[in-house]
């Protein structure tokens, strides 16, 4: 956030009645979502709110998921509208939970900043013409810099809600989006607003960030323009692709000779990352074998530490990989240099050859970049603490028996935040505090 | 004022500025003015002639990267189509009309 909205949020002024529901839910990713659709369907008031324009969290902006290639956005985006039409469900979308207060069982006081989108969500059709009239452009975060959106901009072709934003930080004031709305619906008046709520408990579902890749320097990712992150492949492969085609950032040309990096700041002491992601295995393998369906004649490269294929149906999708061509090379890759042409040096060790340095040229490099939690949201607890485990992730009160309870009576957590892993466990999980909620719920009131 | 004179009211967006005394920053400004240099030079060499990317860089003078990064931009907000593509694997890109 820059320095102008910080002033603009400074302003914030806190309305004066306060709302109730049965459950909050921090963070609408698919985690958050699915633990809302349950507590709803049981018939629970919900209110599910979410930092970023849009919900759906990481999940809707993938390709497809593994192992059953099933399409991401099929998936999400019926979920997504699902939670934002369903009755017992409120949505806040480009908000955040400030203060929370414990004042006894069942009785969360909470108070949420909504951010000014600087757009009547009432009016706004989600039409695209101040996005079209609008002169600056900036990186597009939803495609993690890979293109350029507007400053005045719809978040995503699929977001929910799918209203415009203006980012109010890198606006020059013209006045052009204003001007193009066909409906006013742009109104540089509106302000921050603290919103009261009283909630009778808390899901957590803040899910994961991306680890920041450029902090490991001998991968020279974001100095060379060939060296992308998984999640930036991800959104090459999605139908909501920001290029025509999978192509190159340096020029555009189709990659021939893609080489994968995994463990990209996972199980890794030097950058302060001993954990493994358990996912980025098999989301390399899924993006290797969506890449030979979309590039039949490239080769692709895996250079990997250990395979980790340990859930239902991945021992034979890593099989399936190979038996497609993918070219698996146990090693873990030391630096990467740049080549002719945008093309990418690997130094790797060998280890099946006696663990000497090798090095091969790739025309792409994808670094499978681990995850690291979000845990921002622990400081926003006033009179209760929110145990964190040494690297930040939430520490459940119970990890074998009791994954979804937190150290606060009440507050429950589920999905990416509690550890990584997959969409299904993360559903799992999302299902388990939902109904751990409904028992707690029933406990406290009698 | 607003646009062209014949609005009467005032844009809600000046008023905030002029509340606030908001003004965009020396960077921002030089940003955009390098943009739309980029812009001319990219829509110029695309206009009657579908170019690859390493073509439309030769001709304009900006690197391949740069060039790729607007025209992807371009391309999704509806601006520029592609136009078949080459044996080495580039695609060729037209200014829609
Ligand atoms: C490159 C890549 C590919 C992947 N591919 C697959 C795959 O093919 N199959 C598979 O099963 N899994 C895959 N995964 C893992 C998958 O992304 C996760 O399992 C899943 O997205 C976790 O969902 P979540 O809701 O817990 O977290 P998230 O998706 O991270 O959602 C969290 C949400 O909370 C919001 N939030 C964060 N902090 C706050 C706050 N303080 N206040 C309010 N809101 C907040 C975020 O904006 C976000 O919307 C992949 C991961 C990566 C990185
Ligand atoms: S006022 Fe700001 S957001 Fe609107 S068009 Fe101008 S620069 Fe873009
Ligand atoms: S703010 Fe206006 S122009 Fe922009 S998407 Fe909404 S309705 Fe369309």
């Amino acid at each position: 956030m820059g320095e102008i909205m910080e002033k603009i949020l400074a302003s914030a002024v806190e309305e004066k009645n306060e709302k109730e529901y049965d459950v909050l839910i921090i963070g609408g990713g698919i985690a958050g979502e699915e633990a809302a659709l349950d507590l709803a369907e049981m018939g629970f008031k919900v209110l599910l709110v979410e930092k970023e324009p849009s919900i759906g969290g990481h999940m809707f902006l993938l390709s497809k998921v593994f192992p059953t290639l099933d399409c991401a956005s099929c998936i999400s985006t019926p979920r997504m509208a699902a939670v934002a039409h369903h009755p017992n469900i409120t949505l806040m979308t480009y908000s955040e939970v400030k203060e929370i207060e414990k004042r006894g069982e069942g009785d969360f006081r909470v108070k949420i900043l909504k951010k000014p989108r600087f757009v009547e969500e009432s009016l706004c059709t989600g039409c695209a013409q101040c996005e079209s009239a609008c002169p600056v452009i900036v990186p597009k975060e939803y495609d993690f810099g890979l293109r350029g959106r507007k400053a005045a901009y719809i978040p995503f072709d699929t977001a929910v809600p799918k209203i415009a934003v203006i980012d109010i930080d890198h606006c020059i004031f013209c006045g052009q989006c204003e001007i193009a709305c066909p409906v006013g619906a742009i109104n540089f008046l509106q302000k921050p607003k603290i919103i009261k709520v009283k909630v009778g408990a808390i899901i957590i579902a803040t899910g994961y960030k991306l680890f920041p890749i450029g902090r490991k320097k001998e991968y020279m990712f974001g100095k060379l323009a060939n060296v992308i992150t998984s999640m930036q492949m991800d959104r090459l492969l999605a139908p909501t692709r920001p290029y025509n085609a999978v192509l190159r950032p340096f020029d555009g040309k189709e990659p021939m000779n893609i080489a994968f990096v995994l463990c990209a700041g996972s199980r890794d002491r030097t950058v302060g990352n001993p954990l493994c992601s358990q996912v980025c295995c098999m989301y390399s393998i899924k993006q290797a074998q969506l890449l030979m369906g979309a590039l039949p004649l490239a080769d692709i490269t895996i250079y990997y530490m250990d395979i980790r294929a340990f859930g239902k149906g991945f021992e034979e999708f890593y099989q399936q990989a190979k038996d497609m061509g993918v070219i698996f090379i146990k090693g873990r890759v030391a630096k990467i240099e740049p080549a002719e042409n945008g093309d990418v040096v690997v130094y790797y060790e060998d280890i099946e050859n006696g663990g000497r340095l090798k090095k091969a040229v790739h025309d792409l490099v994808v670094l499978s970049v681990g995850l690291l939690p979000n845990p921002d949201i622990a400081k926003a607890f006033k009179n209760v603490k929110l145990e964190l485990d040494e690297y930040g992730w939430i520490k459940p009160k119970d990890e074998n028996t009791n994954p979804v309870e937190t150290s606060i009576p009440g507050v429950f957590a589920a999905g990416c935040i509690v550890g990584p892993k997959d969409i299904p466990d993360t559903v799992v999980e999302a299902a388990a505090a939902a109904a751990h909620v409904a028992a707690y719920l029933k406990e406290v009131r009698g | 004022m607003g646009a062209k004179g014949t609005r009467k009211r005032k844009l809600t967006v000046h008023i905030l500025r002029d509340r606030l005394g908001l003004k965009p920053s020396k960077e921002l400004i030089e940003t955009l003015k390098k943009q739309n240099e980029i812009k001319n030079k990219i829509f110029k060499a695309i206009k009657d002639e579908a170019k690859t990317v390493p073509e439309i860089a030769k001709e304009t003078g900006l690197d391949t990267t740069t060039v790729f990064w607007y025209l992807m931009t371009f391309y999704r907000h509806g601006l520029v189509e592609e136009v078949g593509k080459t044996d080495e694997g580039y695609f060729k890109y037209k200014l829609k009309r």
